[in-house]
């Protein structure tokens, strides 16, 4: 039990990169206002079955245009270590076919910084790459993508080169429209290729590359 | 809303930090069954390996970090004749992260035949939090359980030319850091099996990002910076498959970081976290000590 609770802390170090809940995929209206509730994260393995750490992250979102979407969100699971952490971004639509398919790109900034000693400001450059398709030209969509982190530091601890530079995630999800109220499910396969060993989390990849994570927001328009 | 925000950040800006959650100790045992042990062990050496009862002493000392105001009672063992600290030399084994004594046991015996059936003493640990050993685990706490440790060595008329440091995966930080800065001794050589670098490391291996430790921890443990500062030999041991802690991110870091009088580095093809000794072979692996440790 105390490997497995040794195990989960690592998770949140790992996964405040992976963290990345999910975001907008389609552009909000002009004028239209957004507020989101991100709840989810990799799976690990606890007492043999799969279960997912669970990340949360609060989000604003604000239509400036019926084609741009600009975003910012507060990473809660961060702050409860002492680190505040931020994504500040836009959502681009590319094409649009209405109420049936859609491809947006939406490139973003993380901060983070140790607002405990006041040190360790950092930024990562993220870039997301959605398609979205509306079956049956229901309001509710299903939606595939693709994320990158981006280290932008040649070095690292100790002065050795960063390996990484680039961290991508692929993502599949579901978006269930209502009137106001929306539930997006979302599946990820994060750090596609990178090896998960060795390393001091036993968590889900794919032949010990990446981890496996799923993701729930709601969220909430005005 | 500002002061919404700022008490929001207040409040969550002085919470968790890993610290307190990085430690695998087992404290919840009532004695120290070593041999009868019956959990989870790296590996049972057969009975070509026993110790004679006489030569196991359960030692009760004193430690005392910096800052604090009173001691904390840790248990040790002594594997050897205690009367003949005074012209043995002395392995000090600092473990590692999991459980107590009883896990590490069988690597304590191990040691104990280095160059022979008890040629050397064996003195190993627990750190406070880890089994019979009062208090709470932590850094600073480690390093005075160690250094405890060495003052009893002292006490017993050992000398720092017959005192080797022997640190496995989170006993490194102990073997680097009282290898490197004033302690009641200064180790004459220096063995590391599992090292890791730096709490950095771990969490930048973790996180594929240049992170820093502080998001996480204030633990200042830094194996790769510590080991700049010793001159002693140096032995570094570790497993190529080492599923835990990267032999290239850790280990290779504070070995290239070391700039004494001497070093050497055996990597173990196909040995994980813990499989050293048996994937070498024991007796391979006592001859290798043996060998390093008589080197002049």
């Amino acid at each position: 039990m105390r490997l497995i609770r040794f195990i989960c802390i690592f998770l949140f170090l790992i996964f405040i990169c992976f963290c990345s809940p999910t975001q907008l995929v389609k552009p909000l209206q002009k004028g239209q206002r957004a507020a989101a509730i991100t709840y989810g994260g990799p799976l690990i393995k606890f007492a043999g079955a799969p279960i997912p750490i669970p990340f949360t992250t609060l989000g604003f979102s604000y239509g400036l245009t019926s084609k741009i979407t600009g975003y910012a969100s507060l990473h809660t699971t961060s702050l409860i270590f002492g680190n505040l952490q931020t994504t500040v971004g836009g959502l681009f639509s590319l094409y649009e076919q209405e109420n049936k398919f859609g491809l947006t790109v939406s490139p973003a900034i993380q901060t983070a910084y140790n607002i405990r000693n006041k040190t360790g400001f950092r930024i990562w450059p993220t870039l997301d790459l959605n398609a979205y398709y509306h079956p049956l030209q229901k309001p509710s969509f299903v939606y595939i993508g693709a994320n990158s982190w981006f280290e932008l530091s040649s070095l690292r601890a100790h002065n050795e080169p960063q390996a990484n530079h680039i961290i991508p995630n692929i993502h599949a999800g579901y978006m269930l429209v209502k009137t106001k109220w929306q539930h997006q499910f979302e599946i990820k396969y994060l750090g596609l290729g990178i090896p998960n060993l060795p390393g001091v989390v036993d968590y889900i990849g794919i032949s010990h590359k990446g981890a496996l994570g799923i993701y729930y927001s709601l969220i909430r328009k005005f | 809303m500002k002061k919404v925000l700022f008490l929001f950040v207040v409040l969550f800006g002085s919470c968790a930090k890993l610290d307190n959650n990085l430690y695998n100790n087992d404290n919840k045992i009532k004695e120290y069954k070593l041999d009868d042990y019956t959990g989870e062990q790296d590996f049972i050496l057969d009975d070509s390996y026993h110790i004679p009862p006489g030569l196991v002493t359960l030692l009760t000392l004193p430690s005392q970090a910096d800052g604090e105001s009173s001691s904390t009672e840790i248990k040790a063992i002594y594997i050897g004749d205690v009367s003949k600290i005074n012209s043995d030399t002395v392995l000090l084994y600092c473990h590692g992260n999991k459980d107590h004594m009883d896990f590490y046991w069988q690597r304590a015996k191990l040691l104990a035949h280095v160059n022979g059936k008890n040629k050397y003493g064996v003195l190993m640990m627990d750190y406070r939090g880890y089994g019979l050993s009062k208090g709470k685990p932590g850094e600073k706490g480690m390093y005075a359980d160690v250094s405890a440790c060495m003052q009893w060595l002292k006490n017993n008329g050992l000398n720092n030319n017959r005192l080797i440091i022997y640190g496995f995966s989170m006993g490194t930080a102990s073997a680097c850091e009282l290898s490197a800065n004033a302690a009641p001794m200064l180790p004459d050589k220096i063995i590391l099996e599992a090292p890791f670098a730096s709490v950095a490391v771990m969490i930048q291996d973790a996180s594929q990002l240049n992170m820093p430790a502080d998001y996480f921890t204030d633990l200042k443990i830094d194996n790769a910076e510590e080991i700049k500062k010793c001159d002693q030999p140096l032995l570094w041991l570790h497993g190529k498959s080492d599923n835990f802690l990267n032999y290239k991110t850790h280990g290779q870091a504070v070995y290239k970081n070391y700039h004494g009088r001497y070093k050497e580095s055996i990597l173990i093809e196909g040995a994980d976290h813990g499989q050293v000794p048996s994937q070498m072979g024991f007796e391979n692996y006592l001859k290798l000590i043996g060998s390093f440790i008589r080197k002049p």
